[in-house]
């Protein structure tokens, strides 16, 4: 017991446990509330929540959301803000597949190389349009991402006629890897889950990431501690763009086909992911992992309402509510927590002199 | 009999911060229409009892006794609503406001809604009247100086009728002159019944000012002595806990390397500064005197690539370079204390390790990983070594007192190994103790062939420090002092403009 504890403590921070606890307590709540059907296969009575499929999907809608808030994530601690992740998701997702069906028949190797070169590279070079606008012109980035949302998903309308266009299947092949033919794909949420980790490795490990707090917390005093402050601007908007296209990458393939309106609205479920992962709107605070478990808590309050048979039409309503409440609730905790930690803290170094 | 009985009375005050007892049972009578000196060393608790007092704070246990009576203030209002000024350390202004603006916010005139700017003109017009401080009132607080700021604050706090202010290290940011300014003010203070409790690390100015000294140590009362009774020697002995050898000890030896590793010519930036001359050689200590406003820090920032409009020569080990940007600098080895902490010093959301390693993180890393053990190691040293105090190097900087976020802008560039540094105000609001030990590294990197350049307000420690110092005046250069000419009048005299 007293292992698991550590073990715990060492993979989440108390934050981040405090997530994994509530995700929890959803998880059995639903589970508990969700009622059964029987299926007609096999005749087992099967759980409405806790069954392949809805965990699946839960899951899968979820690794979109948090690919994208990882970019986000580190948008949002240099103190910025990124409305286009939406528009670069679907602009990125059009660019590939219209290349990909003008270029004719590909080996799959190849299908997949240039799909994602050229999913990755639209959402670089979006990213790099953002940063580069909001340090060279001083404009804030509310400003001109919301302009460039607008622009982005405008060039995949044009360009794609409003049409949905199919992606080859070698793509999907490898987004929607079945697991040992059990019907279960893994390759979003393992990509999740990659991207997470290398997200926390960055900022918690690199200088860059470091940097990237520094900025947030108080640029002028970063420009006087040498720091190339509009370079790594530049770089949170070229990551948060990347990690956008990642996500139309995995998510095109997965469905089989990309359309100008994919991933409206995107954004909004994209900062609301990494603002109930703890990432403080005024620069200086977020984490990765905590932003992959706010994009998971929101997914599963959506699914929630899905599985719960709840009236659809209170969705948003019910969405707004929990966000507002998951950030209250957080700010407190973390209030607690730092309280916790330095009264242990004070008291370990009083005994150490007294020692 | 009015004299008799103390106007404030704290009674067994304790206030608990997460980790750190920051008063204990602090017991202390000021009585009216004195001016009470509260010193102590960085974290003592001196602010933090400025701010009870002045409703910031609600004390854990104990009471404060106003004339007698048990108070008990919730708000900053309600102290100042019973005549409890408070002059900052940390100045707090709507920055973008006017001075009118900002001196009339509390109760600002207004006609069906409409802010009437005639009446709130007069009205801040009177207010600074009463300092005999001549402001044009429609400037915006941001283009004012850190003095003409503060004298606002206390025209702000007097005209509020205030009985009792704090003045939370007031002269920490001012120049000589304006400092004078000061202290002529809060000598008036008492003629018109107004009763001063004075916060300063600078012993020689208590002396000067203040009637009783109350002497901190971590949260408690050391001891209050009347100020005719004691020396500063024991007073020094009194807040570290242990004797000080000197209280500025003058440098020994220094007479400065012969290698050059900065000249400077001609210089000058549009309506800041203009043909300034100058070089630092490998092993010198050069101070750089002047009042505030006379062009010290802007030649600091432009020697550090802040400055885009700066023209004229630099030269840095003899080669000729432009530098652009604070990144370019630290590339030749120069290094920067700025003077204002807060807005170009420390990360507030990041701890005392992150804030010391922050310029050197990268020099220290290997393919961009942060190194984890040799920046604890780094940071823990200086954080030792400054005597910071905060319950450990991972405290949030935000927590510290502002002293000690003051050491963390110091210990970061002490850290960073520069071959030049350029310190504007590195000492301000420093105890003594830890100005000691700041002094001695100083000391110490010019003595392994470093140069430093020295601004201060503070003059002893410019002229017991420096191997020569330059003044400025008016943007201008006006005159440089060999370390056996530079005494405290001489300089004065360059600094004011007056043939010496
Ligand atoms: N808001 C706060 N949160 C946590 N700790 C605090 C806070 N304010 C003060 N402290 C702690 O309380 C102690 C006393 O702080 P205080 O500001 O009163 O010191 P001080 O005597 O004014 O020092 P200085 O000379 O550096 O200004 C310090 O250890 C400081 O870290
Ligand atoms: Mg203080």
């Amino acid at each position: 017991m007293h292992t698991l504890n550590h073990l715990f403590r060492k993979l989440f921070n108390s934050q981040q446990s405090g997530l994994v606890i509530v995700i929890l307590i959803i998880g059995v709540v639903l589970s508990f509330f969700a009622g059964f059907h029987v299926d007609h296969l096999t005749g087992q009575k099967i759980n409405n929540f806790i069954n392949a499929y809805t965990l699946m999907q839960t899951g899968t809608d979820a690794s979109f959301f948090a690919i994208m808030a990882i970019g986000m994530t580190l948008v949002v601690i240099s103190g910025g803000i990124d409305l286009s992740v939406g528009s670069i998701y679907a602009l990125s997702g059009i660019a590939m597949a219209m290349f990909l069906r003008s270029a004719g028949a590909l080996s799959p190797v190849a299908t997949v190389t240039i799909g994602l070169s050229i999913s990755l590279g639209v959402g670089l070079l979006c990213g790099l349009i953002n940063g580069v606008m909001i340090t060279g012109l001083k404009v804030h980035p509310f400003i001109i991402t919301l302009g460039t949302m607008w622009v982005f998903r405008g060039i995949a309308f044009v360009a794609s006629k409003a049409e949905s266009i199919l992606v080859p299947d070698a793509l999907t092949s490898v987004a929607k890897a079945d697991f040992l033919g059990l019907a279960i794909y893994p390759v979003p949420m393992l990509i999740m889950l990659a991207v997470t980790a290398l997200g926390a490795l960055y900022l918690a490990g690199t200088v860059m990431g470091r940097h990237i707090y520094a900025v947030g917390g108080n640029a002028e005093a970063s420009r006087y501690a040498g720091l190339r402050v509009n370079r790594i601007l530049v770089g949170v908007y070229v990551v948060s763009g990347l990690t956008a296209g990642i996500a139309a990458f995995v998510g095109s393939s997965y469905y089989g086909s990309a359309s100008c309106a994919d991933a409206t609205g995107y954004e909004l479920y994209v900062i609301a992911a990494a603002v109930v992962g703890g990432a403080s709107l005024s620069g200086g605070r977020g984490s990765a992992p905590s932003a992959m478990l706010g994009a998971i808590l929101i997914v599963l309050i959506r699914q929630s309402i899905r599985t719960l048979h709840l009236d659809q039409n209170y969705e948003w309503i019910i969405i707004g509510c929990a966000i507002i409440v998951a950030v209250v609730f957080d700010r407190l905790n973390a209030r607690l927590t730092a309280k916790r930690l330095l009264t242990e803290s004070a008291r370990a170094r009083s005994e150490e002199r007294e020692a | 009999m009015e004299n008799i009985h103390p106007i404030i009375r704290f009674e067994g005050i304790g206030k608990r911060f997460p980790g750190v007892q920051a008063l204990r049972g602090v017991n202390l009578e000021i009585r009216r229409g004195t001016c009470h000196a509260l010193i102590g060393e960085n974290g003592a608790g001196k602010s933090t009892l400025g701010k009870i007092l002045a409703g910031l704070y609600q004390p854990d246990e104990g009471r404060l006794i106003l004339d007698g009576r048990a108070v008990g203030f919730r708000s900053p209002r309600d102290a100042f609503l019973a005549g409890i000024g408070i002059v900052h350390q940390e100045l707090a202004f709507c920055e973008n406001l006017s001075v009118a603006e900002n001196l009339c916010l509390g109760s600002l005139p207004a006609k069906r809604g409409f802010i009437c700017r005639r009446s709130m003109k007069a009205m801040a017009e009177q207010t600074l009247a009463v300092i005999d401080a001549s402001l044009n009132v429609e400037t915006v607080m941001a283009e004012l100086s850190m003095g003409q700021q503060q004298l606002v604050q206390i025209a702000g706090a007097l005209a509020g009728g205030a009985r009792i202010i704090v003045f939370d290290e007031p002269t920490s940011s001012l120049s000589q002159v304006e400092a004078r300014r000061l202290f002529k003010l809060v000598k008036s203070l008492p003629a018109r019944g107004i009763t001063s409790i004075y916060i300063s690390h600078r012993l020689e100015e208590i002396f000067e000012l203040c009637d009783n000294i109350t002497v901190l140590r971590d949260g408690c009362v050391v001891a209050t002595k009347q100020a005719s009774a004691v020396s500063e020697k024991e007073l020094a002995a009194m807040m570290i806990g242990r004797s000080l050898d000197a209280y500025y000890p003058r440098r020994t030896t220094g007479s400065g390397g012969k290698t050059e590793l900065l000249r400077v010519k001609n210089l000058s930036s549009p309506g800041k500064f203009s043909s300034i001359s100058f070089s630092v050689n490998a092993g010198e200590i050069v101070g750089l005197a002047g009042l505030v406003g006379s062009g010290r820090t802007e030649v600091a920032l432009a020697l550090f690539g802040l400055d885009q409009q700066a023209s004229g020569d630099v030269l840095i080990n003899a080669d000729k370079t432009l530098i652009t940007s604070p990144g370019e600098a630290m590339r030749h080895r120069i290094g920067l204390v700025p003077e204002d902490r807060k807005r170009c010093g420390l990360i507030l959301s990041m701890n005392a390790r992150e804030n010391i390693s922050l310029a050197i993180l990268e020099k220290t890393a290997t393919f961009g990983w942060v190194r984890r053990k040799k920046e604890n190691e780094l940071a823990q040293t200086y954080f030792d070594r400054l005597r910071v105090c905060a319950p450990h190097v991972n405290a949030l900087a935000a927590s510290l007192s502002g002293g000690n976020q003051q050491k963390l802008v110091v210990a970061r560039w002490l850290a960073a190994d520069c071959r030049l540094l350029i310190m504007d105000e590195p000492t301000r609001g420093v105890d003594v103790g830890a100005k000691a030990e700041i002094h001695g590294i100083i000391d110490h990197m010019a003595r392994s062939e470093s140069g430093i350049l020295l601004i201060s307000s503070e003059l002893p420690e410019v002229i017991n420090l420096s191997d020569r110092v330059l003044v400025m005046r008016n943007g201008r250069l006006a005159g440089e002092l060999p370390r056996k000419q530079a005494s405290q009048g001489a300089i004065l005299k360059l600094m004011a403009g007056v043939a010496a």
